[in-house]
């Protein structure tokens, strides 16, 4: 019952949100719709979706299950400015510094939210072009439907389900969309979206897989613009060292991202569909309440905007405080 | 577990709620009033840019370096899902497009039915039912040829494409230039019409300004549907000179092929 009720409260809180831009009952938002309207109605080709709050690089910690903590990570991406076969490359650096959390708030229910800081720059033939601010806001909460007791068996088990939001808090701003180069150049998506998530974690003594899937319905923003539903999948392998006081695990694993075309006016816009996956490695290491992680991925396989955007690779380094 | 399926189909009927009442699709389901579209006109030879004086190799085994190419475009009307049929006024129909002046690839036209518009159709050239109203009836577009040397005289008319540069091949060593102009010619008049479909609707509407972006791929000039080797027109070794005679109309047919449409922004 008491879950129930949690999960009421989440549902009221988003859509508390999402009616705040028709209400401004919270300031914030206000500020946001003045925001959105102000932005021009001109629009451009498509996007990757290069702008989520991590996509596939999940919401978790593989050493600690409830934490506060700063990530930043970096994504690069080589993008075709042109429409021509002998139209320039150029290089675009994804810079995000993020504070993420996933706090308890009840026996079963963990609250995530990630809030998301992006200094992107790209150098066009034109010069060089920065975008910073604020990006969009994910709040989910996990409920956790499986959990095993740690000593009782061989195998413990851990599965979560979960939903949550994503706010339009950063910028969507379709000047970045100049011609057809990376429409993923932007600090938001400009829309409420909203993700359906399950993690199961399989352990084994110290050897753990974690596998994750989320699934982000993507709305029209303010500028009937409509980025791709969006599907990210990834499985990890981890050990557990005990050295002394401090807590070691390496990690390896696959990591996948599917998008769904854009949509424009109700209209399909060709050549914004696509996938990728990457390989990925990293390693954590905590000393009582802290710990450090570093991740990197790079792509086994891609097809992104009609080969258009080639992603190159991505790192990640986070500091977090168990709770 | 079946409760956490409920809360999850409660989401996304909330997320179909949610979306249902966030949109204002006002903007394109009022299909009233006029607006604006822009055609671009990008020049390729073949898949790349096309870049003046750089060497573009043909399947005759013949180097361009081609330094003008300019062409009039004309008559253009425009079709809506429905079949209905927009002609463009004819007295303001007629542009050149230029590659070296980048102003001149982009052609906005106005007052426009808002619809969406699925097929676009020009000519190049200008047609002999204007060219027959006399230089009196030609308005301010004969001053304008005439500027950007797409008129040879009033008698023998207007050059409806111009392109031009120096080429060699096994046969002609050293950079020769070459011309070719399309025209009216004593047995053909030569002027084509170009119908392109386009691959995404061009919502015209008040405040949505399509542009329809062309690519004309200049290779298919003479290396099109017809092959023609500048060689066999050098005969004097003075330079390849198509202006006239037989091969207007196989190059006229090649234009035919030159133009497609990359892609419709509606911004």
């Amino acid at each position: 019952m008491k879950n129930k009720s949690s999960i009421l409260l989440l549902l009221l809180f988003v859509c508390q949100l999402a009616s705040a831009t028709e209400k401004d009952t919270i300031t914030r938002f206000t500020y946001q719709k003045m925001h959105l309207k102000s932005l021009s109605l001109e629009d451009d080709c498509d996007a990757c979706g290069c702008s989520a709050s991590g996509g596939s690089m999940g919401f978790s910690s593989m050493l600690n299950s409830n934490f506060v903590g700063i990530r930043y990570f970096y994504q690069s991406y080589t993008s075709r400015d042109g429409i021509f076969a002998n139209s320039p490359w150029v290089d675009e650096n994804f810079n995000t510094a993020q504070v993420w959390a996933r706090i308890p708030v009840a026996n079963k229910i963990q609250i995530s939210a990630l809030v998301p800081y992006h200094f992107h720059n790209r150098m066009l033939s034109t010069g060089e072009e920065n975008i910073d601010g604020l990006g969009d806001i994910t709040v989910l909460a996990m409920y956790t439907a499986i959990q095993t007791m740690k000593d009782s068996a061989v195998y413990s088990h851990k599965l979560q389900l979960g939903g949550g939001v994503k706010a339009p808090t950063g910028k969507y701003k379709s000047s970045n969309n100049l011609g057809t180069v990376n429409p993923g150049f932007q600090l938001g998506t400009g829309s409420w979206d909203y993700l359906l998530a399950a993690e199961y974690v399989v352990q084994r003594k110290k050897l753990g897989l974690n596998t994750m899937a989320n699934y982000t319905f993507k709305t029209e923003n303010k500028k009937l613009y409509q980025f791709g539903n969006q599907f990210n999948y990834g499985s990890t392998l981890f050990y557990l060292f005990d050295v002394d006081q401090i807590k070691l695990v390496p990690q390896v694993g696959f990591a996948g991202e599917v998008y769904e075309t854009n949509r424009q006016y109700k209209q399909d816009v060709p050549d914004t569909s696509g996938d990728i996956l990457f390989g990925k490695f990293g390693v954590e290491a905590g000393i009582n309440k802290f710990s450090v992680g570093v991740n990197a991925m790079a792509p086994i396989n891609q097809n992104l905007t009609g080969g258009k955007v080639e992603a190159n690779y991505r790192w990640s380094v986070n500091l977090n405080y168990s709770l | 577990m079946k409760n956490i399926l409920k809360y999850n189909f409660a989401f996304v009927a909330l997320a179909l709620f949610l979306t249902s009442c966030n949109s204002d699709d006002a903007v394109i389901t009022n299909v009233s009033g006029t607006g604006n579209l822009v055609l671009e006109f990008d020049q390729s030879y073949g898949d790349n840019d096309l870049i003046l004086s750089q060497a573009n190799a043909t399947s005759q085994g013949e180097t361009l370096k081609i330094s003008t190419i300019k062409y009039i475009v004309s008559n253009i009307v425009l079709t809506k899902a429905d079949g209905t049929i927009f002609t463009y006024p004819k007295n303001q129909s007629y542009f050149i497009v230029d590659e070296s002046k980048p102003s001149s690839h982009v052609i906005d036209l106005t007052d426009i039915p808002s619809g969406d518009y699925v097929k676009v159709k020009f000519g190049i050239g200008v047609d002999q039912q204007q060219f027959n109203l006399g230089a009196d009836g030609q308005g301010n577009f004969l001053a304008e040829a005439q500027a950007a040397d797409l008129l040879w005289s009033w008698s023998a008319g207007y050059k409806f494409l111009a392109f031009e540069g120096t080429f060699t091949s096994p046969i002609v060593t050293s950079d020769t230039s070459f011309m070719v102009h399309t025209g009216q010619t004593g047995t053909d008049y030569n002027y084509t019409e170009v119908t392109l479909d386009l691959p995404t609707k061009a919502l015209v509407r008040p405040t949505i300004t399509p542009d329809v972006h062309l690519i004309a791929d200049v290779s298919k000039i003479i290396d099109g549907t017809n092959k023609i080797k500048l060689t066999d027109y050098n005969g004097m070794g003075m330079g390849a000179m198509i202006m006239s005679g037989a091969a207007l109309p196989l190059v006229t047919a090649n234009l035919n092929g030159m133009f497609h449409v990359d892609h419709v922004h509606n911004d």
